[in-house]
């Protein structure tokens, strides 16, 4: 061991900064953190060694994403988390209910309402059945519903579960149990989670990138992308559709690239002039941050660059390459995830289709949404699986709860639409790639699809699987904060092992 | 017999005191906090402590430990450890019975201790940090001789005071010395940055290098206390913990006016109001005998809980959710403890039990605060002819009181009203809906024909109803009816329009007297407009005023005023009952608690001084000058906020988890000298700091003292951090000479990136802010907390959302992209480059100048030369490329040279140097 490498255990030891690193797991895959540390324990997932090693009593860098705490072989290798904000109707896209159409318009049972609170609806609502039409396809006889025809052509590669259920019925709390696996606010998110895991594959990028659509951001803000009581170096970092792809990631005005290398060249001298003197390994951290910086400022915009693709992809995304929308997202969510981004979540904001206005209904708004996701998620999917990378990227799509079966009536007001409040009990996620078992169709609601009855999953059971599918034992893989272990699953969740491929 | 009895009594006596004092000469004595517990925590508390109690044991409390288990014996027999169970345990080879289960055993030298502190007699120690501390001995330093003054001795000559003591001995038990002390213009931008988050000026520096009086450093740092800027620096490392954000938090996150808060703890530093005060302001000073609007207004510190006003959310679940984070963040700030996981179940590691946890959220559970959209209570500030009509409305009733000693309580009931709203009943409250409904879940709302129920509260005297109200159509008449919906009608009134129901007015109705606790019913006729809706956001029964006040009152409720946030109880009707939540969930209430402070700490009540079960007490509780965690965490975070990591480095934790601390004595005597000598002033316990040789050393290290002590645990060096996110855009404004030295008002909004605010909802911008308010102190740059300033979070700000007590530093690129790319920051390098034009005509004479300003020093020629390299190869191209030039330097007319300054500049401000405070 070199005086170096002695340095550094004796550094990260003593260091409680580091501590947290090291005691991530209590049977010592700590150890394993340090190796990657120390540049060694290359086995996983990486492209690029480890080339820098981390100064002793430096604080946590980019170059600590290759932190690789993974406890058993994985299937994904990354995640395309694809989040409709607001929350999709399940039941206009693909829990098919045939007893709901027969008792539309029919009062709701008051079994189902009993010590039941919802968000909007009030008093005894309406049933309200699907307001699109069904039909199975695929050798797999997936229900998909005409809102959605390019997915109804890769139904065979989706494994889709209908039986999912959540604690919360108001977006922001529902959002965050979704990604950070609270409901309430200060919890990193699941990418913060996988990146400090995993780290990144490339040393160029961030490992952890989120792209919103839709006009506006999460109800629940940054938070479902935030790194929470992990260092912030795991948070997200958003990629911008105006201005700067990242934050600031272009030189100013007036500065061309060759000036902007020779002034961050010039920085670094004189910071290694300066650590002859002072000697805090922190410098030489900075010098290398600011190289990064540099690669960045080239890698970011080029993976942003759609301008490249060929038209043929384009058009199969339905791609305008000069207007930022979700088609363009999940583009460039192909993109990255071809650079080794490790986690990339999308949020489309958009889905909260209440019935309160055009926009908001079933059949009119919904429809409009789906129009302008589904040919994108349908090629994404397909595009994958053409460059062999849909075996190891997860590709996740959902919202962050169900809708309700009956019709709205919001202040006990029947509404100008047709639209469904928000509904904890049952909604339909899909996964493809990534170690799921495709054309599978898991769990079912009831006859009326209010509630999950068969394989029912908790969305700490989501959690617990996708953790799973990137190689974490999620009851293992813990963070100490305020005293005690931390995990994304709180203190519950099972591996769905159904969908397992 | 019965004296050879007593004889053998005495002998046997003699005889065990022999052998244990023999026993003991070859046991050293075990010490229970440092040798057994952190076995305990490690090996054996996930399953014996205060969430599991496998076996009906824990390790958590003595009487747990030492009581039978559910075998019926006791574990752990003090003096006996053959005979005890704990120690049979571990050294069993039947891996079903061996302990720790299912993991390897504890190794021999664990077990020997274990043994032997059992033999001793289980002595059970309680955590050091929760026990008083007590003024430790100063450790003697140098030589009799040296101490005397009469020789001379390193130690002695470095020491300036008590503190170096301490780490002196530290120092010398590692086998370290401590490094010479920094240079006078590393020392005194050290001191400008840590004390008022400021570089020094080339002034300031100049009159430091003039002073050769052995004071000069004391001059300057008594300067700096007496600046303005200090307050703003040390009000922003609070604007963290007490989670001040200038918007509500979730979904919507509208804004909120509380920043009257932010300057109060600006004034409060400044002042330096001594911290028992300062505490006790910040979580009761609306129990304090007529508060005056400061103290109300320090109240803010737990009115920056979140407010959820998202659509369908129910107020009571959010109302809570901000009471169980006032108990957390109290905690957190205060006492460095990690109380928030006693919400769910006994702490799994530390002397709390899950009751304690509710038993002190009952002191905040009487908030009037209620998750109404409103924020009330607040408190409003009424100008020109209203705060005359204030005083008016004060002089009318004091003349009306027929006893002149009852005029000021009064007085002070009806101006509280006028001023807080308070007391008043929340519409969310009323029950028994009929045609009626929560609107948005947030205020209620009725239609023709409906009904619901307020109460049943005792309405005794009271003969006012005060009804806040609205409707969209004319013509609605509201009636109260006394104990049913078709009981006798005490009053009906016709409902205001407003424009929409969301609109309310202030109204005044008469009642007849009523006695006792009773029901009220309001029905509503409304037959020529069934479907529309009159909301009613808060009634609130008064006794009467005479007419010309009543008048002016109602007038002052309908004004909308400037207002901020506070803190009110509840008290008759409006107070709550506590009880416990079953694993932590309000939906699952259990027995009912009082007030009260774990029992692991000192008590409330002793001798001489009974508490009051509120705030207050609690406030007054926690100030004691020998409670044990109180002063210790306050200097803990200062030390902190000096040296980049404090004494104990969880700030967040002084509990047995933890981090162990190699200056315990030292943490002791600066905490019971805050207390006693200080009297709690922080500028005191300040000057002590920074004036120590411990704090004056100089940074810089060397390989050997890297590997002994990378992290600078011992101290044999001065502190090198990188500047807070806030350090960070003031220095390089300041440097620029661009800072406005503006102070107080409302967060301004200097220049982001579009596209950061995206809030569904809600309309509100980002409007840019004009003149000097661009280049405000970033304390006052407007928060938004699902949106917050970009590069504040790239330097590892938190979101504030939570409290949150510590900065994780990090080191990474986006923070580079920020200072070389950031518009500020080139606005800062287009500043500082024409400082530098106008400091000479050679451009090594300007680069010269410019690092000066930046660094207080001399370059070192090969610095200078790198940067001379830089500015030559730039003002080659931008002669070449005019257009470049301009578009640099923007909207400033260029010249190549300007260009050239502007493009080192901006390297200058990116220099590891300027961004580490050294």
């Amino acid at each position: 061991m070199n005086a170096l490498d002695h340095e550094l255990r004796h550094a990260i030891g003593q260091r409680d900064t580091r501590r947290h690193f090291l005691q991530t797991c209590s049977t010592g895959l700590g150890m394993m953190a340090l190796g990657s540390f120390l540049g060694g324990c290359n086995g996983f997932g990486s492209n690029t060694p480890p080339t820098a090693t981390a100064p002793p009593g430096a604080a946590p860098t980019a170059t600590d994403l290759n932190a690789q705490l993974a406890q058993f072989a994985p299937k994904a290798k990354r995640i395309i988390y694809l989040h409709m904000a607001g929350s999709p109707s399940q039941l206009e896209l693909f829990d098919h209910k045939p007893e709901l159409q027969k008792y539309s318009g029919k009062d709701c049972p008051q079994e189902l309402l009993a010590g039941k609170k919802f968000a909007f609806i009030q008093g005894t609502p309406k049933l309200l059945g699907s307001t699109a039409r069904f039909a199975q396809h695929g050798q797999s006889g997936a229900w998909i519903s005409d809102y959605m025809p390019h997915l109804q052509t890769i139904a065979d590669e989706l494994t889709f579960i209908k039986s999912m259920h959540t604690d919360q019925f108001n977006h922001a709390p529902a959002q965050l149990l979704m990604h950070t696996g609270s409901a309430r606010l200060g919890r990193p998110s699941i990418g913060a989670w996988v990146t400090y895991g995993l780290g990144s594959e490339n040393d160029n990028l961030p490992g952890f990138m989120v792209l919103a659509s839709g006009g506006k951001q999460p109800d629940a803000g940054k938070s479902v992308w935030g790194s929470g009581f992990l260092p912030s170096v795991y948070q997200g970092v958003q990629c911008r559709t105006d201005g700067d792809p990242v934050l600031y990631v272009t030189d100013p005005a007036g500065m061309p690239r060759s000036l902007r290398q020779q002034t961050i060249e010039a920085i670094n001298e004189v910071n290694r002039q300066e650590y002859q003197t002072a000697q805090d390994p922190e410098i030489l951290t900075r010098v290398a941050q600011y190289e990064l910086a540099f690669r960045m400022q080239v890698s970011v915009p080029d993976a942003m660059a759609i301008s490249g693709e060929p038209q043929h992809i384009l058009d199969a995304y339905g791609v305008d390459p000069a207007k930022g929308s979700f088609a363009r997202n999940c583009l460039l969510a192909r993109r990255l995830a071809e650079r080794g981004v490790r986690f990339i979540q999308l949020f489309d904001w958009g889905w909260d289709t209440h019935g309160t206005s055009l926009d908001t209904s079933l059949d009119m708004g919904l429809q409009a949404k789906c129009r302008e996701t589904d040919q994108a998620v349908a090629a994404l999917i397909r595009d994958l699986k053409q460059r062999g990378m849909l075996e190891d990227t997860l590709v996740v799509w959902g919202g962050e709860f169900g809708r309700t079966p009956m019709q709205e009536n919001r202040n006990g007001q029947t509404q100008a639409y047709f639209g469904r409040d928000h509904h904890p009990e049952a909604f339909t996620m899909f996964m493809a790639g990534g170690g799921t078992k495709p054309g599978l169709t898991y769990g079912q609601t009831d006859p009326l699809g209010y509630y999950a009855v068969a394989d029912k999953v908790h969305i700490h059971d989501f959690q617990a699987t996708l953790l799973h599918l990137l190689g974490f034992d999620h009851t293992r893989f813990t963070y100490p904060f305020q005293g005690r272990p931390f995990r994304l699953t709180d203190v519950a969740g099972k591996v769905v092992k159904g969908v397992l491929a | 017999m019965k004296l050879k009895g007593m004889a053998a009594v005495g002998v046997g006596a003699v005889l065990a005191l022999c052998s244990f004092s023999l026993w003991r000469g070859l046991h050293p004595a075990v010490d229970f906090n440092t040798q057994i517990k952190p076995i305990f925590n490690k090996n054996c508390i996930a399953c014996h402590g205060g969430v599991k109690k496998a076996s009906d044991f824990s390790l958590l409390f003595r009487q747990e430990a030492f009581a039978p288990a559910k075998s019926g014996h006791a574990a752990i027999i003090p003096g006996d450890a053959d005979g005890s169970e704990l120690i049979r345990r571990l050294t069993l080879t039947d891996p079903t019975e061996r302990m720790p289960l299912n993991a390897p055993p504890l190794p021999a030298h664990e077990v020997k201790l274990l043994r032997d502190w059992v033999e001793q007699g289980a002595e059970w120690g309680d955590h050091w940090a929760f026990q008083s501390p007590e003024k430790p001995r100063l450790p003697t330093i140098g030589t009799l001789w040296s101490r005397l003054g009469l020789a001379r001795h390193p130690e002695t000559n470095w020491a300036t005071n008590g503190i170096d003591h301490f780490v002196l001995e530290t120092l010398r038990e590692k086998n370290l010395t401590p490094s010479p002390l920094a240079t006078k213009p590393t020392l005194l931008r050290r001191l400008s940055l840590d004390l008022t988050g400021l570089p020094p000026t080339e002034a300031d520096l100049r009159t430091y290098l003039a002073d050769t009086t052995a004071t000069a450093t004391e001059s300057v740092v008594d300067r700096l206390l007496a600046s303005n800027a200090y307050g703003e620096k040390w009000a922003g490392m609070w604007l963290d913990l007490a989670r001040y954000a200038d918007t509500k938090g979730y979904e919507r996150d509208p804004g909120r006016s509380i920043w009257r808060y932010r300057d109060y703890l600006i004034r409060a530093f400044n002042a330096d109001k001594p911290y028992d005060q300062f505490l006790t302001e910040q979580l009761a000073g609306d129990l304090l005998p007529q508060p005056t609007d400061e103290q109300l207004v320090a109240t803010g510190f737990h009115r920056n809980t979140m407010n959820n006003d998202e659509g369908g959310t129910q107020d009571e679940e959010f109302r809570v959710a901000a009471v169980i984070d006032r108990v957390n963040t109290t905690w957190d700030v205060f006492q460095g403890t990690t109380f928030a996981c006693v919400q769910c179940h006994s702490h799994p590691y530390d002397p709390f039990r899950h009751e304690d946890y509710y038993r002190y959220m009952a002191f905040f559970n009487n908030a009037r605060d209620e998750d109404v959209t409103t924020d009330t209570p607040t408190l409003r500030f009424y100008h020109g002819p209203d705060s005359v009509a204030l005083a008016r409305l004060a002089a009318y009733v004091r003349q009306a009181v027929p006893d002149p000693r009852q005029a000021p309580a009064q007085v002070r009931r009806v101006v509280a009203m006028a001023r807080t709203l308070e007391p008043k009943i929340n519409s969310h409250s009323f029950d028994q809906h009929v045609n009626a409904a929560l609107l948005d879940a947030k205020f209620f709302g009725i239609r023709h024909q409906g009904s619901a129920r307020i109460g049943p509260l005792n309405f005794t005297g009271q003969t006012r109803l005060y009804v806040a109200w609205g409707s969209s159509v004319a013509g609605a008449q509201l009636a109260f009816h006394l104990n049913k919906p078709d009981g006798p009608v005490l009053t009906t009134a016709t409902v205001p329009q407003t424009g929409s129901e969301w609109n309310d007015s202030v109204q005044v109705l008469t009642v007849p007297k009523l006695t006792g606790k009773r029901a009220i019913y309001l029905t509503l006729n409304s037959p020529a407009h069934p479907n529309a809706w009159v909301m009613l956001k808060w009634v609130s029964f008064q006794a009467a005023l005479p007419a010309p006040a009543e008048a002016i009152l109602v007038d002052l409720l309908n004004k909308n005023p400037d207002q901020t946030p506070i803190m009110l109880d509840g008290t008759g009707n409006l107070a709550r009952k506590t009880h416990v939540f079953r694993r932590g969930s309000w939906l699952t209430p259990g027995a009912e608690v009082t007030p009260d402070v774990p029992g692991t700490l000192p008590p409330m009540d002793v001798p001489g001084q009974t508490l009051p079960r509120n705030r207050l007490g609690l406030a007054q509780w926690m100030t004691r000058p020998n409670h044990p965690l109180t002063a210790r965490v306050a200097v803990n975070r200062i030390w902190e906020q000096l040296f980049g990591t404090g004494l104990v480095e969880t700030l967040e934790d002084m509990g047995t988890q933890g981090s162990q601390t190699a200056h315990r004595d030292l943490l002791d005597w600066l905490a019971v000298t805050f207390v006693e000598d200080d009297h709690w002033r922080m500028k005191k316990l300040l000057k002590r700091l920074v004036l120590s040789s411990t704090y004056r050393q100089q940074s810089t290290t060397t390989p050997a003292l890297l590997a002994a002590d990378p992290t600078n645990r011992f101290l044999a060096r001065g502190p090198r951090v990188r500047l807070s996110a806030e350090q960070v855009r003031d220095q390089a404004l300041a440097l620029s000479g661009l800072l406005s030295r503006k102070l107080y008002g409302p967060g301004v909004m200097p220049v982001q990136p579009g596209g950061i605010w995206q809030s569904p909802y809600n309309g509100e911008a980002w409007v840019l802010a004009q003149g000097e308010d661009r280049h405000r102190r970033a304390i006052y740059t407007y928060w938004k907390r699902t949106a917050p300033y970009p590069s504040m979070l790239t330097f590892d700000s938190p979101s504030r959302e939570f409290c949150q007590v510590r900065r994780l530093r990090t080191n990474t690129p986006l923070q580079a992209l920020v200072t070389l790319n950031d518009p500020v920051y080139m606005e800062a390098a287009q500043a500082l480059a024409r400082y530098m034009a106008s400091q000479s005509n050679v451009p090594d004479q300007q680069l010269g100048a410019g690092l000066r300003r930046l660094t207080g020093q001399n370059p070192t020629p090969a610095k200078r030369a790198v940067l001379s390299q830089l500015y030559r190869n730039a003002e080659t191209y931008y002669a070449q490329h005019p257009a470049e030039a301009r578009n640099l330097l923007a909207p400033a007319p260029p010249t190549p040279r300007l260009a050239a300054l502007t493009l080192a500049a901006n390297a200058m401000l990116n220099l590891d140097e300027v961004l580490t405070n050294q």
